[in-house]
C-alpha cells in the first residue's frame, strides 16, 4: 500500500547493467536480434521492477530500460520521422532524425510496454514520456513554420497515446522537459505545449525538470527561477525537480509564487556515486516540508538513475526509503 | 621470421639492410640456430628520445599467464644507436638467449621484479625528479626546460597563449550574453611547471578584459595545482603580479577531483602542458592474433653499475637495495646530498628496462584503468593494425576521468602534450618511453582518450600544434558530446 505520506519513486530510469549496453550495441552492430534484444529488455526490466520493490519504494517504472536514451525510443515511434539508421554508432548516441512532411497519427506502443510493468508489480506505477520541447531540439524540422507549432503537433499525437495509457491502466504520468533549462527563452511555447499534450489525460501529471542528465553529468546550470511564473499556468499536478545536487534555495520559488502544484522533491544526487544517509535525506524533506505541506510532497531522485552502477542506485534507493520513513514517523504518517 | 622496419630510414643511419646482413652471419657462422628462427620476429625501430630505456640491441620473449617463458621472441634494434662495427657480437649476445633456459646477461644488475610497465621504478625515478627538482638542476646546472628537444617548451608560445585566452574569452561573452556567466569564473591548470605559462595566459587575459571592459578578469579565480609544492611555489612566484586571482593547491594529477571537489561543474578551462605523457602507462602488444601485456624490469647494463658502483664506493650487490633506498628517501640517502644526486644521476642515465610480454587470455584479463572498459578496448583492437604494440595510458586515462567532472556544464579541457591520435599510428613508430632529463616521457594514446570522452560524455579532438614548425605537440580539446 503507498504511504499516505511522502510517496516514493524514482524519477524513471534504473541502473542500466553494463550487459545490456553492450547488447544495444550488438544489436546495433546486427550481431543480436531483435527478438534477442526484447528477450533481454524483459529480464532488465523486471529485475529493476524487483529492485525498486525490495528498496521499498510506493511507485515503480520500468526502469526506462528498453530505451537507448530520451529522445530516441520517441522519435522511433512518432510517425513521420525519418530516421537516418547509420547516423549512430553507439546506442546511447542520438540517432538523426528529420521531419519533412506533416506528421500522420499512429499508435506509440508505450502501451504495451506499460501493461508489461503492470503485469510484473502490484505497486503503483508511473510512466514517463520525454516532452514535445525536448524533442523538437533534438528532431530536425524541415515542414513546420516554428519550433512551437512542431511541438505542438507532436504533442498531439503523443496526447492520443497518454490517452490509452490511462485506459490501460497508467495511474502517474511524467512529462519529461530537461532542455527547458537550456533554452528558458522557449518556455512560454513549451507551456503551450504541455497543456496540449495533457489535455484531457486523467491521470495524476507530474512535469520534470532538471538541468540534465546526459552522460550522468549537468548540461547547463542556473536556477529554477526561470521557470516562474509560466510554469503556473501548466496544467500539471506536480513538478519533480532536482534539489540534492543543486540545494534548496529554489525551493521558495514555491511560497514566493504560491505555486500549487504538488512537488517531487529530488533527495538524491544521482550525479555521484557517493550514497546519501537515511539521516541526509530526512533533512531534505525536512527543509521542503518548511515550504510545502506533506500532503504536497512525494519523494524521488534527483534525476534517472540510468548512469548510476546498480549497487549505487539500489543503496540510494534504500536510503531514500528509510529517510522519507524517518519523516513519516515524525509527522505521524 | 617476420622483420618489422618500425621507421622510414634516412640516408646515413644504420640501414635495414645491414641487420639483416648481420643475423645472417650469424646464421653462417653456425651461431643462431635455425630451429628458432621460425618463433623469432625482428624489430627495426628509431627511437625519438634518444636518451631511452633500451639498449641498443634487445631480446624480448614470450611467457604464458603465469610467466612461463614460450616460443615466440622479439629481437628489438634501435637503428638509430645501433653501432655496425658492434652488430654482429650484439646480435649473437641477445639470440643466445632465444630458444634457450631463461637466463640473463650475467654482468646485468637486475633492481627490481618483473612487473607491468605502469608499475616499473622509472615511474618513482619521475616522482622523485619532480619532488627534488631543484636538487636536480643545482647538480645540472640547467633548468630542466633546457632539456627538452626546442630548448624551450610549447606551453610558452605566446601565439598560441594569445589563441588559448581569446577562445576562453569568447566563451565568457557567450555566457554572459545568456545570462550563465557564473560570478566566479574558475580556470585551473595542472601541472604548472616554472608557471610562465600561467603568468603569460593571465597577463594576456587581463589585457583583453581590460581593453574591452568586460570586467572578467576580476571575477577570475585561477588554480595552480601540482603534485609537488616546491613547483607550486615557483609558479607562484612567477604570477607574483596576478596574486589577487590565482591560488595553488596541491594535487595529484591522476585526481584532481579529491582536492578539488568543492568545484565539481564549476570550472570553465582547464589546460595541461606535458603531464599526461609523464603519468605512468602501460603497453599491449597483440602478435598472431594473440594479446600480451609488457612487463618490464629495470636494470643496470654491466659497464654502468660497475662504474656507478665504482664512483660511490659501493659492490654490485648493494645496488639494488641502494637505489631502493633512494628511492624511499631521496637523495639524501648517503648523508650527502650532492653524493645522492650524483649517485641518482649516474643510476638514471645508465638504467635500461628489460622486457618481457606477457600473454593475456582476453581484454578482461587486461589491468585496465577505471574509466575504461574491455569493450573499449576491444573496439580498439578492432581499429588497430593486427601486430601491434600500443600504450593503454593509464595515468592519463585516470586524470582525464578525474578532471572532466571538475567542468562546467559549458566548460572544457585543453592538453598539450605528445598523442598518437589513431591506432594506425602505432605502427608508424616505436612509441615506449624516453627519458627527459631526470624524467619520463612517454607517448599518449589519444584514440584511448577520445573513446574514453565519450564514455563520459566529451568528444576528443586533436589539433596539431601549429605554433611552431616541427613540433610534436598536439593539442586535445574537448567538446560537448551531445
Amino acid at each position: 500500500m503507498a504511504a499516505r505520506y511522502l510517496p516514493t519513486a524514482v524519477v524513471g530510469s534504473y541502473s542500466m547493467p553494463g550487459w545490456l549496453e553492450r547488447a544495444k550495441n550488438d544489436y546495433l552492430r546486427r550481431r543480436i536480434t531483435a527478438h534477442d534484444l526484447e528477450e533481454m529488455h524483459d529480464a532488465a526490466v523486471k529485475a529493476a521492477i524487483k529492485d525498486q520493490e525490495v528498496a521499498g519504494l510506493d511507485v515503480v517504472s520500468d526502469g526506462e530500460l528498453r530505451r537507448d536514451n530520451m529522445i530516441d525510443y520517441f522519435a522511433m515511434r512518432l510517425p513521420g520521422v525519418e530516421i537516418d539508421r547509420a547516423s549512430k554508432t553507439s546506442y546511447y548516441d542520438f540517432y538523426e532524425g528529420v521531419v519533412r512532411n506533416r506528421m500522420p497519427v499512429a499508435p506509440l506502443g508505450l502501451v504495451e510496454h506499460f501493461r508489461f510493468l503492470r503485469r510484473f508489480t502490484d505497486r503503483q506505477t508511473k510512466v514517463s514520456v520525454t516532452g514535445p520541447h525536448s524533442l523538437v531540439k533534438r528532431i530536425r524540422n524541415e515542414y513546420y513554420p516554428t519550433e512551437e507549432a512542431f511541438a505542438v503537433e507532436i504533442a498531439r499525437i503523443m496526447n492520443l497515446e497518454l490517452r490509452e495509457l490511462v485506459r490501460a491502466g497508467a495511474e502517474q504520468i511524467q512529462i519529461d522537459e530537461p532542455y527547458y533549462s537550456g533554452f528558458p527563452e522557449d518556455l512560454a511555447w513549451g507551456v503551450r505545449a504541455i497543456n496540449a499534450l495533457v489535455d484531457g489525460v486523467e491521470a495524476r501529471l507530474s512535469l520534470h525538470v532538471c538541468y540534465g542528465n546526459r552522460y550522468g553529468k549537468p548540461s547547463w546550470e542556473g536556477s529554477y527561477r526561470y521557470l516562474f511564473p509560466a510554469i503556473l499556468e501548466t496544467r500539471i499536478d506536480q513538478v519533480t525537480l532536482e534539489f540534492a545536487r543543486r540545494g534548496s534555495e529554489d525551493l521558495r520559488l514555491f511560497k514566493d509564487f504560491d505555486a500549487p502544484f504538488a512537488l517531487g522533491l529530488g533527495v538524491v544526487d544521482v550525479k555521484t556515486h557517493d550514497v546519501e544517509t537515511p539521516a541526509i535525506v530526512a533533512e531534505r524533506i525536512r527543509e521542503a516540508l518548511a515550504i510545502l505541506p506533506a500532503e504536497r510532497l512525494s519523494v524521488n531522485p534527483d534525476c534517472g538513475l540510468l548512469h548510476l552502477p546498480r549497487d549505487v542506485a539500489f543503496a540510494k534507493l534504500g536510503a531514500m526509503v528509510e529517510g522519507a520513513q524517518l519523516v513519516r514517523r515524525e509527522l505521524g504518517g | 621470421m617476420i622483420i618489422h622496419v618500425n621507421f622510414l630510414p634516412k640516408p646515413g643511419e644504420t640501414a635495414a639492410s645491414e641487420v639483416i646482413a648481420a643475423l645472417f652471419a650469424l646464421l653462417d657462422q653456425g651461431r643462431l640456430d635455425p630451429e628458432v628462427l621460425p618463433h623469432l620476429r625482428m624489430h627495426l625501430d628509431w627511437i625519438q628520445y634518444k636518451a631511452n630505456f633500451r639498449e641498443p640491441v634487445a631480446v624480448r620473449h614470450a611467457t604464458d599467464a603465469r610467466g612461463e617463458r614460450m616460443a615466440l621472441a622479439e629481437l628489438a634494434i634501435d637503428v638509430r644507436r645501433a653501432r655496425p662495427e658492434r652488430l654482429i657480437d650484439d646480435l649473437a649476445v641477445a639470440v643466445a638467449t632465444v630458444g634457450g633456459d631463461e637466463r640473463e646477461p650475467r654482468s646485468r644488475v637486475i633492481l627490481e621484479d618483473w612487473a607491468p610497465l605502469s608499475e616499473s621504478s622509472i615511474w618513482r625515478f619521475n616522482r622523485l625528479f619532480w619532488q627534488r627538482l631543484a636538487d636536480w638542476e643545482r647538480q645540472a646546472g640547467r633548468g630542466f626546460e633546457a632539456a627538452l628537444p626546442s630548448g624551450r617548451s610549447d606551453a610558452h608560445d605566446p601565439a598560441a597563449v594569445a589563441d588559448a585566452v581569446a577562445d576562453f574569452w569568447t566563451l565568457l561573452v557567450e555566457l554572459d550574453k545568456r545570462g550563465q556567466l557564473p560570478a566566479e569564473i574558475f580556470a585551473l591548470e595542472i601541472g604548472v611547471g616554472s608557471g610562465t605559462r600561467t603568468a603569460l595566459w593571465l597577463d594576456r587575459f587581463k589585457a583583453i578584459d581590460e581593453a574591452r571592459a568586460t570586467g572578467f578578469y576580476p571575477r577570475l579565480r585561477f588554480l595552480l595545482a601540482d603534485y609537488s609544492m616546491p613547483t607550486l611555489d615557483r609558479a607562484m612566484s612567477a604570477v607574483e603580479a596576478h596574486r589577487d586571482v590565482v591560488s595553488m593547491i596541491a594535487t595529484d594529477a591522476l585526481n584532481p577531483l579529491r582536492a578539488l571537489a568543492f568545484l565539481r561543474y564549476k570550472i570553465l578551462y582547464v589546460h595541461l602542458t606535458n603531464v599526461y605523457d609523464n603519468l605512468p602507462a602501460d603497453e599491449l602488444v597483440r602478435r598472431d592474433g594473440q594479446l600480451h601485456l609488457v612487463e618490464a624490469r629495470a636494470y643496470l647494463p654491466g659497464p654502468v653499475a660497475r662504474t656507478v658502483a665504482a664512483a660511490h664506493g659501493l659492490g654490485q650487490s648493494e645496488l639494488r637495495a641502494t637505489v631502493a633506498r633512494l628511492l624511499e628517501t631521496g637523495p639524501d640517502l648517503f648523508g650527502d646530498r650532492d653524493r645522492g644526486v650524483a649517485f641518482w644521476r649516474a643510476v638514471w642515465d645508465g638504467l635500461c628496462l628489460e622486457e618481457r610480454l606477457r600473454r593475456v587470455e582476453g581484454s578482461a584479463d587486461v589491468p585496465l584503468p577505471p574509466g575504461l572498459h574491455g569493450d573499449d578496448l576491444e573496439e580498439l583492437l578492432a581499429a588497430a593494425p593486427a601486430d601491434v604494440r600500443f600504450h593503454v595510458s593509464r595515468g592519463a586515462v585516470e586524470s582525464f576521468v578525474n578532471t572532466v567532472p571538475l567542468l562546467h556544464p559549458r566548460g572544457y579541457l585543453q592538453v598539450q602534450d605528445i598523442f598518437v591520435a589513431t591506432m594506425d599510428e602505432y605502427r608508424q613508430g616505436f612509441r615506449g618511453p624516453g627519458k627527459l632529463d631526470g624524467s619520463v616521457v612517454n607517448w599518449v594514446n589519444g584514440a584511448l582518450l577520445r573513446m574514453v570522452g565519450a564514455r563520459a560524455g566529451y568528444d576528443v579532438h586533436f589539433a596539431p600544434f601549429r605554433y611552431r614548425p616541427g613540433s610534436r605537440t598536439t593539442i586535445l580539446y574537448t567538446t560537448l558530446r551531445e
